[in-house]
């Protein structure tokens, strides 16, 4: 390898929308160093800069020593929800300017007709026409009229874009029209950046091509300008390694392939989650791994297969109403399988129309927050709740650092909740608590179901300030025994950083028969993806290694929408038809219980993902040991119980002091500086090697 | 009401219910056949206690079909002898008078058993692309509208009843499409029974029963309480709908009649059945009064039992609402569609706040194509559309939706891939929607054409069409105009939307849909806003000095202190006009 060997740094930073987190790793010893800094929403890479600055004041000489920087950010999304994108321009076929606007005119909400839809991001004025035409099977109807497209293109100039769109129907089987627009624009407008829907995603369905290869151009200009400005200001103090930045998909690409498809970093932040949980899943072994992050506002989770997150080809943003599935922007990108829900410490308590409790998905925030943060919160929320319970401690809440008013928590929750429903306190808060756990097993069942695991057998992997609080409840809620807490759960999405591959997802729409295919030109076109793939990761010279996985979407003849097959190694001329067929089947019963080996198939895209091998792991493991460790029991606090009805006296355990084979039976609470982890009566906990807690619910089930 | 359940469990077991509907909801989605349900989403999945009674519908459900569905299931509940179901019984029917109100509608309908014990039902109603029969609006009677399943069983104690699906495939031009979206709504309804069952054992609850006492007692209070804020008195209107044009137009009536914490809507005065196919059965009458009423009095809450109890329906018999069998009723969404209209029109007065003006997606337009391809092989496809919507008292109309019904468009790429057709183009009608202080939304313009030359395919391509307001446009309300009428032509010739089209190759067939009536005064627009029309030319310019009363200079820029001038002397106009009449 390369000089930079001898360099055994790597810094992951992802800038969210309160904090900035960095994770530093020392790869030689495997130790993990947190440090966080308020992030600056004008121009994010201050507080990278400044984060960086103070690391190395305990640090001294770290930023030279870094070999690679990973770098996740919510820039991409922030631009789009907030509308501060490119003033862009779109070009598209006669006949066809709307179909941004058109879209696919469902009503998400039936019964409510005032709803609001989104307004494309871009206005009609700015989308114009040429005059071509490319049939479905790839043929050419009409060439592009040149003169025509020049006008078109000046048009757009004059009207002062900032970057241009181009997408013509049917463009996905033939893009020579499309590739005679990139020269001319390139020709009249040198430098102007653009965006060309063949290049973005070439799949079929014109309003969601559309809507992607705008988004992206939409977001390009100010992609590209803070990814030039955080890579020279990285320079300025002194870093000499690579910067490489997280994609939706849960790979990480250079920051020049970041910068040419910015609308692949869409949900760059949130993906660090699921890859750690990917690396933990091949780590332990575990066949299904249900990752959940519990945070301030919302819960994201996770299904993981074998060590492997779904990775989904489309995804909303930018929802007028919240949680609304149906009320965003459509694009069609890959993106992680992620489930956000309106739930989190902050979701907000209150009495519903039906004299029923109602909890999130309206959230308290930071501002005012909970009651007991004591800032003007009069609402109560799940953080009011669980303090009220005694799951969390009012003088140690985020490691001390600040103090929580229990009494204001009470209030709120007595003058709210229990009095309009004539219960009691304890029986509200537990409500509150029990509520917002229903409203997470309620998506998470949906979800696991969608992908065809079983709730009964996964382990839930449990992240985030408010996860461990949840994680029991959630899992007794879907069946689930066994729970997992690494190491730094509050932040614990950061390790995902350091075990992401290097990756780029390529696509391609092929829509025909099974029984007419022809295998070899379908291996053709996996090459030709494979190629573009390699472009894309954009590969140093004498790196090598890389490997190509490819997938098909096929479906039954007629039917309406695809089942993703991956495909194993090796020319599809070997595997046939039959052997497609197989695999089709396989896994079609297991997503929808049978299936029908008679009814004719047919292939709709072809999908390849080329990686780079993922750098390994060493995590700091210490030796299991006999010995107990009393420092660790700090002591015991009243907290309530759900199996006995009542507040009983649960142990509290530093997790700073925890070691390896340390293990212990619930009731029990375990405190660390961003968490805490709620263990139930009868369940039983134990340190591994790496410091994990394993939480074991089966008796508690088994009642 | 009950005390087995507190507030709090009896939320979690509320949102359990419908979460377990919206799983067999994705079920469907994701194993269909015909685009119509993946693409278009038409169909409807619910289940009911073991008297029937509907307890929780699909978040994107169907308004027509689940609302139909809601008495419908009721009804055929009543007439089991619960003693002779048992376990894995699957019944299907596509009865118009009894569920969703034409054949095309099927529904499957499953006993829920736990521990042995009838606790509920489960049903859903798919459309299917094709149901056999003569597919045009304009056949006598439903004897040529296709197959009519009258309520059989497709599964006997778990066991499947081969003939039905023979007859079934033997009557029907896509076979394999049909059957396999049966299959889809036997998968649905299975998704649904497991996990009641797991819900009952979970909670150790042995029945249904008081849980669904509760939610719909706690339902039907919420309505009723959101009626009485309504003073009581009665509210008239009536709508006018288009006939052929040698035959007189149809006349909806409505009489609704607020009376403390109830409404009786009462349709006596609407027009007699007629001989086409655009007679709509009771059930399907009530879906749309359900659908207004809901929109406007507790959008929020789900729907189940409750939410209908306190709204009575009088749809004389024979009447056009509530036609008789053998009436030809496959296009029923042409008539039907407009009973939403006539109750926001009839309490706009009282509520203004909470209407819409009328729609050009009402009714939804359906295209049926079929033929056989270059080389001979049958195709068939069905697309659904809307048009504009019509305006609020606060926002514009959305540009084409399908309302009071809801679904998507096919794309165009999958059209053209999946069909010979070839789409010239899909775009808005600039000054389509009708102008307003909030303007109608816009219509849209599809241009189908058949291919000729070497392409040419074997024979015609016929095409059936199930649409309206070619004659009459979407009205506005409160001052607000007239939304533009939709347009049917072949080769620049109008076509007749009743019968059965025959195309032949090189034949261009445009479609517009009607735009959405204007709200509120088109003087009192704001300027700005005219102004954003005319920059994205939704409005031209000779409609925004004719209808918006704007001046524009000689750069076609709004002149702000003309227009203001303009308005008002306009509005002098508009009054003495009012005081003359």
């Amino acid at each position: 390898m390369s000089e930079r060997g001898a360099l055994k740094q790597r810094l992951g930073v992802d800038v969210g929308g309160t904090f900035t987190d960095f994770v530093l790793l020392d790869e030689e010893t495997g130790e993990l160093t947190i440090h966080k800094c308020l992030t600056t929403p004008s121009n994010p890479s201050d507080a990278v800069v400044k984060g960086m600055e103070q690391i190395d004041i305990e640090e001294p000489g770290f930023v030279s020593k870094l070999d690679e920087l990973i770098h996740g950010t919510t820039l991409v999304i922030n631009a789009i929800i907030e509308r501060k994108g490119a003033r862009t321009g779109l070009i598209t076929t006669k006949g066809f300017r709307d179909i941004l606007e058109l879209g696919r005119e469902i009503r998400y909400a039936p019964f409510d007709i005032m709803a609001e839809f989104p307004l494309p991001l871009v206005p009609r004025e700015l989308r114009v026409e040429v005059d071509e035409r490319v049939t479905a099977d790839g043929s050419i109807l009409t060439p592009l009229e040149t003169e025509q497209a020049r006008q078109a293109i000046n048009g757009l100039l004059d009207r002062q874009v900032d970057s241009i769109a181009v997408c013509l129907l049917n463009s996905y089987a033939n893009p020579v029209h499309e590739q005679e627009l990139k020269s001319l624009i390139t020709e009249i407008a040198p430098g102007i950046p653009f965006s060309i829907s063949y290049d973005v995603l070439p799949q079929i369905r014109e309003f969601e091509r559309t809507s992607t290869t705008v988004t992206n151009a939409y977001v390009k200009p100010l992609t590209e300008e803070y990814l030039t400005c955080l890579s020279s200001r990285l320079e300025e103090i002194g870093f000499s390694g690579r910067l490489f930045i997280m994609l939706s998909s849960g790979g990480i690409t250079s920051v020049e392939t970041a910068a040419e498809h910015p609308v692949r970093i869409i949900e760059s932040g949130p993906t660090a989650a699921v890859i750690a949980g990917q690396y933990y899943g091949r780590l332990f072994d575990i066949s299904e791994m249900f990752c959940f992050d519990m945070g301030g506002t919302t819960a994201k989770s996770c299904l993981i297969q074998d060590g492997v997150a779904g990775v989904v080809p489309t995804f909303e943003v930018g929802r007028v109403q919240r949680f609304m599935r149906g009320s965003g922007l459509k694009i069609q990108v890959p993106v992680v399988d992620l489930m956000e829900i309106g739930a989190g410490g902050g979701s907000i308590a209150r009495i519903g129309r039906m004299g029923t409790l109602q909890v999130g998905p309206e959230s308290a925030g930071a501002e005012p927050g909970p009651c007991c943060y004591g800032q003007g919160g009069s609402q109560p929320t799940v953080t009011d709740a669980d303090l009220v319970l005694g799951y969390l401690d009012a003088d140690h809440f985020l490691g001390g650092t600040m103090q929580l008013d229990i009494e204001a928590a009470r209030l709120g929750i007595e003058e709210c909740i229990a009095v309009p429903l004539g219960i009691s306190l304890v029986q509200a808060a537990w409500g509150i608590h029990d509520m917002i756990n229903e409203t997470m097993a309620a998506a998470a069942k949906t979800h696991i179901a969608e992908k065809g695991g079983d709730p009964v057998t996964v382990t839930l992997a449990a992240f985030g300030g408010a996860g461990p609080v949840h994680a029991a409840g959630l899992a007794q809620k879907i069946g689930a025994s066994r729970v997992v807490i690494p190491p730094h759960a509050g932040v614990g999405s950061a390790l995902g950083f350091f075990t992401a591959p290097r990756a780029f997802d390529t696509a391609r729409s092929h829509k025909v028969a099974l029984s007419e295919i022809d295998l070899k030109r379908v291996d053709g076109i996996f090459e030709q993806l494979g190629k573009e793939g390699e472009i894309a990761l954009g590969l140093d010279a004498g790196e090598e290694g890389v490997t190509h996985s490819r997938s098909l979407d096929a479906r039954f003849i007629g039917q309406g929408s695809e089942t993703n097959v991956p495909l194993p190694s090796g020319d599809l001329a070997t595997i046939g038809t039959e052997g497609i067929r197989n695999l089709f089947d396989v896994i079609y019963e297991r997503l929808y219980g049978r299936t029908y080996p008679d009814t004719p198939l047919e292939l709709v895209n072809l999908r390849l993902r080329s990686s780079l091998p993922v750098k390994l792991l060493d995590l700091p493991s210490s030796e299991i040991s006999v010995e107990t460790h009393p420092q660790a029991l700090k002591g015991e606090r009243l907290a309530f119980s759900e199996h006995s009805e009542d507040f009983i006296p649960h142990q509290v355990w530093d997790r700073h002091h925890l070691t390896p084979g340390d293990s212990f039976h619930g009731p029990a609470i375990v405190e660390e500086s961003e968490s805490t982890l709620i263990v139930p009566s009868g369940a039983m906990v134990e340190v591994d090697e790496y410091g994990f807690l394993w939480c074991d619910l089966t008796e508690v089930m088994g009642e | 009401m009950s005390e087995r359940f507190d507030p709090i469990t009896l939320e979690i077991l509320w949102r359990r219910l419908i979460s377990i509907v919206d799983e067999a909801d994705v079920t469907v989605a994701r194993t269909a056949f015909s685009s119509l349900l993946r693409d278009a989403h038409d169909y409807t999945c619910m289940f009911t206690d073991r008297q029937g009674r509907e307890l929780a519908q699909g978040t994107l459900a169907t308004p027509g079909q689940s609302g139909a569905m809601a008495l419908g299931i009721k009804s055929i509940v009543e007439k089991f002898v619960t003693s002779e179901l048992q376990p894995g019984d699957v019944f299907i029917t596509n009865d118009p008078w009894a569920l969703a109100g034409h054949l095309n509608d099927v529904c499957v309908l499953s006993p829920i058993f736990h521990h042995e014990q009838l606790v509920g039902f489960t049903a859903c109603v798919f459309h299917h692309s094709d149901i056999g029969g003569r597919v045009a609006s304009d056949n006598r009677d439903v004897f040529e509208e296709g197959l009519f399943i009258p309520l059989v069983k497709l599964y006997a104690g778990g066991k499947l009843n081969e003939e039905v699906l023979d007859m079934i495939r033997w009557n029907v031009r896509t076979p394999d499409e049909i059957v396999g979206d049966i299959r889809s709504q036997t998968a649905a309804n299975h998704v649904c029974a497991i996990q009641v069952c797991k819900l009952l054992s979970d909670y150790k609850l042995d029945s249904l029963d008081d849980l669904a006492d509760e939610i719909i007692e706690r339902t039907e209070a919420s309505m009723r309480a959101s009626i009485t804020e309504l003073a009581d008195g009665i509210y008239t209107s009536s709508v006018e709908i288009e006939q052929r044009p040698e035959e007189p137009n149809l006349t909806i009536a409505a009489s609704i009649e607020v009376s403390g914490d109830e409404i009786t809507v009462d349709l006596s005065g609407s027009s007699a059945e007629v001989r086409w196919g655009g007679n709509v059965v009771y059930n399907f009458t009530y879906a749309y009064v359900f659908m207004a009423l809901k929109s406007m009095f507790d959008p929020e809450v789900p729907n189940n039992h409750g939410s209908a109890a306190p709204i009575r329906l009088i749809a004389p018999e024979g009447s056009v609402v509530n036609c008789h069998f053998p009436a030809a009723v496959a296009a029923r969404m042409q008539i039907g569609h407009f009973l939403t209209e006539v109750v926001y029109r009839a309490l706009s007065p009282a509520l203004p706040d909470r209407v819409l003006a009328a729609s050009g997606g009402t009714p939804a337009t359906m295209n049926v194509f079929y033929g056989k391809d270059h080389v001979g092989v049958p195709w068939h496809t069905v697309i659904i559309r809307g048009g504009g919507m019509g305006a609020s008292q606060g926002e514009d109309g959305g540009h084409c939706f399908i309302f009071p019904a809801n679904g998507a468009n096919t794309p165009v790429e999958i059209l053209e891939s999946e069909t010979p057709l070839h789409i010239e183009c899909r775009q808005l009608l600039p000054d389509s929607g009708g102008a307003g202080k909030q303007r109608g939304g816009l219509g849209r313009r599809v241009v189908f054409r058949v291919p000729e030359g070497e392409s040419a395919l074997s024979g015609p391509v016929n095409m059936g069409l199930q649409s309206g307001r070619f004659q009459l446009p979407p009205e506005g309300l409160n001052g607000g105009c007239s939304g533009g009428l939709a347009h049917f032509s072949v080769n620049n010739e109008a076509g007749d939307p009743y019968g059965l089209t025959q195309l032949q190759p090189g034949d261009v067939v445009t479609m517009d849909a009607a735009g959405g009536g204007g709200f509120g005064n088109p003087l009192d627009r704001e300027l700005e806003l005219v102004a954003a029309d005319l920059e994205r030319g939704y409005i031209s310019s000779t409609r925004a000095s004719e209808d918006y009363g704007v001046v524009l200079d000689s750069e076609g820029i709004i002149d702000a202190a003309g227009s203001i001038s303009e308005r008002r002397s306009r509005r002098k106009a508009q009054k003495a006009k009012r005081r003359g009449a």
